[in-house]
């Protein structure tokens, strides 16, 4: 559905991205995932034909974005970072308006702006003006207009940026609602919003990308198998820590704040005797062990990994 | 074509929906009131005195302040009326929106400019009554009248494409309508060079707006002049949609 190939943007001296390539299937919900900075919304922008790339290609849906821009762009929505609503507008109007400058049939423009509210759960606000509504609603009425025309491909660029926890997860809800109509691209710095949503997620870090890969793809193959075994200790000490070094299987040991996390690798078998070992040697220390928990490396230490400076794992 | 009237459409709505343009109306019907009625008087008390040897008539004494008047106030109210058409977009990002629309700068830049016309069509006409009003207390060839008043509309349609083009270039409203009262008296200025008739200055004779002007209002439409005006507009428009699509590739 959409194809990259060697795409590079500069401002001036300043490369925002490099030579990015990769490829996003019909129906596939693919996060963006970078730091402030990296080249997530530069990108998108390119893709939606807003601005032009200083070199590379982007082809979608077969058609290349700076030979039919028209052509494409009728096939994307896109919510920028900032949605782009008029505020002296109303909510209804407004949709109507997006609808009529994407071209659509004349004869549908009042059912479809019908249907992008009633998805968007706008109903309620439909005779309110943009202005009025606070910032979660504005999101959603952005939100709308990039669906109102029903496109292929739904470009978002950071959709739950700013907004409280409760309008995040409605925001999330309502991707994963629209996710087997639309091919969706999303950009985010949050990372509970690609485990939430993606499909497959795409790591970008300072204008490179860094990982490409399906979710549980990129868990295993990041993490190796590897877990943190988190201890609390009543008293903790430095030979504790050392010690633990000593037992088979751990890779590692921090101390955070009183716990200490243990890095350990191996398949699931072994990281349970790992476990039983550390155990044993921290109660018989007589350490005073008040708490355990193993967790699998989480999305966000790939992240962390994958994005410090020398990443390139 | 959709394209340029959903654009205008909304832009006119939004125009009309704004105070700015009820107070900018307002004025100016206050101020041409004003001063028609005093010319007017004056008129019909000369020629009473004098009888018809007088050599009055209402196109030259009348009509022509009055005009000149409302050309006056257009100069600096149309670009508070253009100032927002796409400064305003940018600044609020939905630029954003209508960049990543299926539709073209050009259909940006003419469904703006259609808006911004019909907007000041409506303050034309408004000063347009004045005379008709006085057509129903005197007999006056009306085919002048006409002339005159549209190459008054052709005037205001340049100011319109210049207040476009101004506001194309920034983010600030503030800005877009200094810089477009700038350009509107620059207009009139490039006249000011034309005395002497020689060289450069017969060049600037032929793009003084207010020589061209003076031919509508004389009753006379010269295809130069109606060129020189069409030129002007198609130069601004022009390059507006250069800024506009310039920012495709930055």
């Amino acid at each position: 559905m959409i194809e990259v190939r060697d795409l590079s943007k500069r401002y001036g001296d300043r490369a925002a991205i490099q030579s990015l390539n990769f490829t996003v299937r019909k129906g596939e919900v693919v996060g963006f995932l970078g730091p402030n900075g990296a080249g997530k919304s530069t990108t998108m922008k390119i893709l939606t034909g807003y601005m032009a790339p200083t070199s590379g290609e982007v082809k979608v849906a077969g058609l290349d974005v700076f030979e039919d821009p028209i052509g494409v762009k009728r096939r994307i929505g896109y919510l920028p970072e900032t949605p782009p609503v008029y505020f002296d507008m109303h909510v209804k109007d407004y949709l109507i308006f997006v609808a009529n400058l994407k071209g659509v049939d004349r004869a549908k423009v009042g059912q479809m702006a019908n249907t992008a509210l009633e998805k968007t759960g706008l109903q309620d606000v439909r005779n309110r003006l943009i202005g009025n509504l606070s910032k979660g609603f504005r999101q959603r009425v952005g939100l709308a207009q990039a669906l109102v025309a029903d496109p292929e491909i739904l470009i978002l660029d950071e959709p739950t940026v700013g907004l409280d926890p409760k309008q995040m997860s409605e925001i999330r809800q309502l991707i994963l609602q629209l996710k087997g109509q639309h091919t969706i691209v999303l950009s985010t710095h949050i990372l509970s919003e690609v485990q939430a949503s993606c499909d497959k997620v795409i790591i970008i870090n300072q204008g490179k990308i860094v990982a490409e890969d399906s979710l549980a793809d990129l868990t295993r193959r990041m993490s190796g198998g590897g877990h943190i075994v988190t201890l609390k200790l009543r008293r903790p000490q430095d030979l504790i820590e050392s010690g633990l070094l000593q037992v088979t299987g751990v890779v590692a040991v921090k101390r955070v704040g009183v716990q200490l996390e243990v890095e350990c690798q191996g398949d699931q078998l072994g990281v349970e005797q790992t476990v039983e070992k550390i155990a044993a040697f921290v109660v018989g220390q007589g350490a005073g062990l008040l708490e355990l928990k193993v967790q699998a490396l989480a999305l966000e230490d790939i992240f962390i990994k994958l994005t410090s400076t020398d990443a390139s794992a | 074509m959709r394209a340029i009237f959903t654009i205008a459409g909304k832009d006119l709505k939004n125009l009309l929906k704004s105070p700015i343009f009820y107070v900018i109306g307002g004025l100016c019907a206050v101020i041409w009131s004003n001063s028609y009625i005093r010319v007017l008087l004056k008129f019909v008390e000369t020629s009473m005195l004098q009888g018809p040897q007088s050599g009055m008539n209402l196109q030259r004494d009348v009509f022509t302040p009055h005009i000149s008047l409302v050309n006056l106030l257009l100069i600096f109210v149309i670009p508070a009326l253009t100032m927002r058409l796409l400064a305003e977009e940018k600044r609020q990002r939905t630029y954003d929106l209508l960049l990543t629309s299926p539709i073209t700068s050009t259909q940006i830049v003419l469904g703006k400019f259609l808006a911004g016309v019909a907007a000041v069509a409506i303050l034309i006409l408004i000063s347009l009554l004045y005379p008709l009003v006085t057509f129903g207390v005197a007999n006056f060839p009306l085919l002048p009248l006409f002339s005159a008043y549209f190459g008054l509309l052709l005037v205001a349609t340049c100011y319109v494409a210049v207040g476009i083009f101004a506001s194309s270039l920034t983010e600030s409203v503030v800005l877009s309508v200094i810089m477009a009262l700038i350009f509107n008296i620059m207009l009139w200025f490039i006249g000011q060079g034309a005395e002497g008739g020689e060289g450069v200055n017969k060049i600037l004779e032929h793009l003084a707006i207010a020589q061209h002007f003076f031919n509508f209002i004389m009753g006379s439409i010269k295809l130069k002049s109606l060129v020189f005006f069409l030129s002007v507009v198609g130069l601004f428009v022009f390059l507006t949609q250069r800024v506009v699509e310039s920012s495709r590739w930055r």
